[in-house]
């Protein structure tokens, strides 16, 4: 099953010396392949490395593999991720694929089955590269008098037509996919921006602020972006 | 998903309708008392029967009766709420424990397993394959370290170490302790202090001493950033008691923890995102073994990122300082 080719993988794993073996093996079936020890670090390397498969622990310090995965999943519905933990309860498989996990293994695993699983997935991403240009999913979103264009990244509004930071579209995709469920602060800058909880929550407060001046008819009394005290935040519409 | 009971029969809302409830009855009994035993008064009165003093001394003999029934009610009730509080809170902290050694125990079983499976599929370098031995040595060691560390408290716990007591000098035996142990402390101070100049006989049971010195010191290594972890260990000869301390210049603690980490299956931090490490037994084990010595054990710390103090306090009043 070498016909896969050369892909860069991209190991978030704690523990160095299964980080190292698996390090080994993919190696030798002819892989590049980087290990980052936390979620912060792992973050950032798929950021700068663009890696073509992640292999996910679940259990990390810092942020935790399920956010992980949820704020890569933000940026990039397609890349494979295959979660690799000791948490095997199958309320744990349920949420790892609920979070758009791929694959899902638990340690001890047999070294055989997780290589083989490993092409098929980078397989499988070879042949969908074509469809990628051609099939356009879903680029707007509608609510009250708003509308979001993800390709562009604009927004129609009360303002007018105004530009969107990469940001701004990252968090407002956070705020949809949870649309009537409250997010808390905590949860919005590790998801969103990929710091743990010892960053200053200000950051998520000025980004709701300057939303609110956007979307809503009245910054005031907000409609859409609602405070809930002492959770956080919620986004929901008619 | 974890099974939410609905809200009614959420123990706290339970405890305080039963208490209401018996203070609500506690009026009834005596308000319908009083209406009754005024009706029986009124017959009194009509027929002239020169009781009264009799009635009025009744009532307050049953106010008071009904009362202190009640009151131990109420006792017997919040007692019982406690307990089960604490039950439950046990029975948290223990699935927590479990979730977290399985993990200990998963994370160098998969690696073990991953590197023979390597082994047999892949003809490796000397080189690599003395780095990856390597690793499954200390892979075993790490598994072993947990077993023993739950044989250590089943044996702590069936108090199968009674009469094991042997008259030794405390210092000398911190001393050859350190001495033994080095590789496991490398780069790391620990510095043994005695101002005093004198020895500290005192029963004790040296394996289990030498346990209890094994998981404060790992401690104060593993739970540390500073460059350079330092742990002082200092002999305090009190009037009557004997102080041994040990400071160190690790991660500190937060005041609200202080008095829960010597608590069986405890962990400071998070299981979920493995800000918890390690198997929350380790001070439960010191406290027991300090309880064997008819000692006690406190913690101190100026705060996070301060370092700690650990404290263990042994009576003199069975030693002799020779």
């Amino acid at each position: 099953m070498k016909e896969t080719g050369k892909k860069r993988i991209l190991i978030i794993e704690d523990e160095e010396h299964i980080a190292e073996g698996l390090k080994f093996n993919l190696s030798r079936q002819g892989h590049e392949v980087m290990i980052a020890f936390d979620g912060v670090s792992g973050l950032q390397k798929w950021k700068e490395w663009q890696p073509h498969l992640i292999v996910l622990d679940i259990m990390l310090p810092g942020i935790n593999g399920f956010s992980v995965l949820q704020s890569i999943r933000l940026a990039d519905e397609r890349l494979p991720v295959l979660i690799l933990t000791a948490k095997g309860a199958p309320d744990d498989r349920v949420r790892g694929l609920s979070y758009g996990s791929d694959d899902y293994m638990t340690k001890p695993f047999n070294l055989d089955e997780f290589l083989l699983r490993v092409e098929r997935l980078l397989a499988r991403v070879t042949w969908s590269r074509g469809e990628e240009k051609t099939g356009p999913s879903q680029q707007t979103y509608h609510f009250g008098g708003n509308e979001i264009d993800f390709n562009t990244f604009t927004a129609r509004c009360r303002q007018g037509t105004i530009q969107l930071t990469e940001q701004e579209v990252k968090i407002l995709k956070l705020f949809i996919a949870n649309r009537g469920k409250p997010l808390s602060r905590k949860h919005l800058l590790e998801i969103g921006w990929g710091y743990t909880g010892v960053t200053t929550t200000r950051t998520v407060d000025n980004f709701i602020v300057r939303f609110r001046k956007y979307f809503e008819d009245d910054p005031q009394k907000p409609l859409y972006f609602k405070s809930l005290r002492s959770v956080g935040y919620i986004f929901d519409h008619d | 998903m974890e099974n939410h009971p609905k809200w009614y029969f959420h123990p706290v809302l339970i405890f305080i309708s039963s208490v209401v409830a018996l203070a609500a009855s506690l009026f009834l009994y005596i308000y319908w008392y009083v209406e009754v035993s005024s009706g029986l008064k009124d017959v009194v009165r009509r027929y002239n029967l020169d009781t009264t003093r009799f009635y009025e001394a009744q009532t307050w003999v049953v106010i008071l009766v009904l009362s202190i029934l009640v009151g131990i009610i109420l006792a017997g009730m919040l007692i019982i709420f406690i307990y089960n509080q604490k039950t439950l809170q046990f029975y948290r902290l223990q699935h927590n424990f479990i979730n977290n050694f399985t993990h200990e125990l998963k994370t160098p079983v998969t690696s073990l397993k991953l590197y023979l499976e390597t082994f047999q599929r892949h003809e490796l370098s000397r080189e690599d394959r003395l780095k990856y031995l390597g690793y499954m040595i200390r892979d075993v060691n790490r598994l072993s370290d947990n077993i023993s560390r739950i044989l250590d408290l089943a044996r702590i716990e069936s108090r199968s170490h009674e009469g094991e007591f042997i008259e030794s000098d405390l210092v000398q035996i911190v001393e050859a302790f350190c001495k033994a142990n080095t590789h496991l402390f490398q780069g790391s101070d620990i510095r043994v202090h005695n101002p005093s100049g004198s020895a500290f006989v005192y029963p004790v049971n040296v394996p289990l001493f030498e346990m209890l010195l094994m998981n404060l010191l790992t401690n104060a290594i593993k739970y540390n950033t500073s460059e350079r972890p330092i742990v002082d260990i200092r002999f305090v000869p009190q009037k009557r008691r004997l102080d041994i301390q040990f400071e160190d210049n690790g991660i500190g603690l937060e005041k609200k923890e202080i008095r829960k980490i010597f608590k069986k299956f405890y962990q400071v931090g998070r299981s979920d995102d493995r800000s918890a490490k390690g198997s929350g037994l380790g001070l439960y084990l010191v406290r027991q073994i300090v309880r064997i010595h008819k000692g006690k054990i406190s913690a101190e710390s100026r705060g996070p990122g301060q370092g700690s103090i650990f404290t263990l306090t042994l009576s003199l009043r069975k030693a002799r300082a020779a």
